[in-house]
């Protein structure tokens, strides 16, 4: 169908703030990330940087310990994504392919975990993973970021598995393969998108996480970005230089990884959500 | 697939850890909230329902609660509002509708102090982009500190909360317009329905089972949301921000009252998991009255 002139101007007007809105806060924090501290904090603000200086970043990679929160944050979201694709995979497998007594019930159980106030259980994880020595480790972030993930990435999974038909998974039993190789070598590459879906849910859900890691971890060369930069930004009589090229450097790698399955990961969310 | 025990070996790894890391602390803030233990690692001793009637009793969690009802109730109408308009335009066909639709989840992959410091520099008296464009608007007459009062706190956070929030909504709610068959509109256009006919009598009424199930979810996520409103008012000014979920951490970790921080824990689960279980029941049967 074809718009009138109206309908386009009202769209292209509607798509213009969406833009704005936005993509203008995440431009004006990376392009005052270069700024000079004078034009930072400037009476009237620039739309485009007028001085360049590289100062914020040096500063904060030098006489900063972000350079290692940066790599805790890398290491806890990757040990998470990986961990929780290894358990939802055949989780999911489980319950979307077979039948087994006591299905619907272990699945309603599962969807009530993701439910749940995450600060409930916050006093008690402290208090259990205290007996098991497990404070002030980046593993505490591990496990709690895949209980977190692990029911939501179950869910996700679903319409992925139910779009493979079942004569694929005949055959193979025909032919004899073994469950295991089933699910490693047949079903997983025919449900990538949905892997990938997972793994980006999990490392943003990680690389994001505030709450537990403020609690569970001690020392400052083991805190993650999230409770790591908050505290440069008490510590430090506001410098917005500084917190402006941590803000931008907090950014690049969630949208490196973005850049490569955002768009299976808008269809894993999406997907799931109606069906 | 029929196997049964080969269907529990694949699920018992995820469902053993799903109880030992959530399900077992769950029982262990139940038994909590009936001792009195302070600091973190101390043992405490049973004193029945003490905790519950002084929470009860008491105002802050009454408050807290009204906070948190204010929070979600006001997260839920600017989101949907913002987020059914920005779904309706990333429904059209136009150049660049698929990067659009990826890249708008932008503000929620961010980690939120990255948020949290994008918006206190853009709101700041000093430096800040937004006073001096509201003055030049003519909105304002001098620099104001969004965070300074009650009522401009509380306006802030859920704007900035559903500044982070709406483009998640936003692709929930596309994902159910694109469940409507295009046939309908096509008929209701043959028919000469206007724009606004065919979105009050075809669009609105099959989106509800969308929005139905995003009032459920959003509201459970919206409820727990605590980073935010830690990072940008620590529940201030005057505890006019704060909600549940940081009355319980500011009880349990900074006034080492852990006890009673559990109380509140136990107590707003269970609201919750009423509100879930009633809200999954309405839409049941809202479900098969259709």
């Amino acid at each position: 169908m074809k718009r009138t002139l109206p309908q386009s101007l009202a769209l292209y007007a509607g798509l213009a703030v969406i833009v704005l809105l936005i993509g203008l806060p995440f431009w004006w924090v990376m392009s005052g990330s270069i700024k000079l501290p004078r034009e930072i904090i400037s009476r009237v603000p620039t739309m485009v940087p007028q001085s360049f200086t590289l100062q914020h970043f040096e500063k904060l990679l030098q006489s900063t310990d972000f350079p290692a929160y940066l790599v805790n944050s890398l290491l806890v979201a990757l040990f998470s994504t990986v961990f929780t694709i290894a358990l939802a995979l055949p989780t999911a497998y489980a319950f979307f392919r077979m039948k087994f007594p006591g299905r619907a019930a272990l699945y309603r159980l599962i969807l009530v975990a993701y439910a749940f106030p995450t600060v409930v259980v916050l006093i008690p994880i402290y208090g259990l993973f205290a007996r098991f020595g497990l404070i002030d480790t980046r593993a505490s972030l591990v496990i709690v970021n895949i209980a977190f993930a692990l029911p939501f990435s179950i869910w996700m999974m679903r319409s992925f598995l139910a779009s493979v038909p079942r004569d694929i998974e005949e055959a193979a039993i025909v032919d004899g393969a073994p469950p295991r190789v089933i699910l490693l070598r047949i079903m997983a590459p025919l449900i990538a998108p949905g892997i990938a879906s997972v793994a980006i849910f999990t490392f943003i859900a990680s690389w994001t996480e505030y709450l537990f890691a403020s609690v569970l971890i001690v020392s400052d060369a083991r805190r993650t970005i999230p409770v790591g930069f908050a505290g440069i930004i008490g510590q430090y009589q506001i410098d917005w230089g500084l917190l402006l090229a941590g803000a931008t450097l907090a950014t690049i790698p969630v949208v490196i990884l973005f850049a490569f399955v955002g768009r299976w990961f808008v269809t894993g969310l999406t997907e799931g959500a109606v069906k | 697939m029929t196997n049964p025990r080969l269907a529990l070996l694949f699920v018992a790894p995820a469902l053993l850890f799903l109880i030992a890391v959530l399900g077992w602390p769950l029982v262990q803030a139940v038994i909590l909230s009936f001792q009195n233990v302070g600091v973190i690692g101390t043992e405490g001793e049973w004193i029945g329902f003490d905790n519950y009637a002084a929470v009860l009793g008491g105002s802050n969690f009454w408050r807290a609660l009204g906070r948190s009802l204010l929070w979600v109730v006001a997260n839920a109408i600017v989101q949907t509002a913002v987020a059914l308009g920005v779904a309706l335009i990333l429904h059209q066909k136009f150049p660049g509708v698929r990067v659009a639709r990826t890249w708008i989840i932008l503000t929620w992959i961010v980690p939120t102090v990255v948020v949290v410091i994008i918006w206190r520099w853009l709101l700041s008296t000093s430096g800040g982009m937004v006073n001096p464009l509201l003055i030049q608007a003519g909105i304002i007459q001098r620099p104001i500190g969004f965070f300074a009062t009650r009522e401009s706190a509380m306006t802030t956070l859920v704007l900035i909360n559903s500044w982070r929030w709406f483009p998640f909504v936003a692709l929930m709610m596309l994902a159910g317009l694109t469940r409507i068959p295009s046939d309908l509109y096509e008929a209701a256009r043959i028919d000469g329905a206007t724009a606004w006919k065919r979105f009050t009598r075809i669009t609105w009424p099959l989106l509800q089972p969308t929005l139905m199930m995003l009032g459920v979810v959003g509201t459970l996520l919206s409820f727990n949301v605590f980073d935010v409103i830690w990072l940008l008012t620590a529940g201030g000014p005057s505890q006019a921000t704060q909600t549940l979920p940081v009355l319980i951490y500011e009880t349990a970790f900074k006034g080492y009252r852990l006890s009673e921080a559990a109380t509140v824990s136990v107590l707003t689960s269970l609201l919750l998991m009423g509100f879930a279980l009633l809200a999954t029941r309405a839409m049941t049967a809202s479900e098969e009255a259709r």
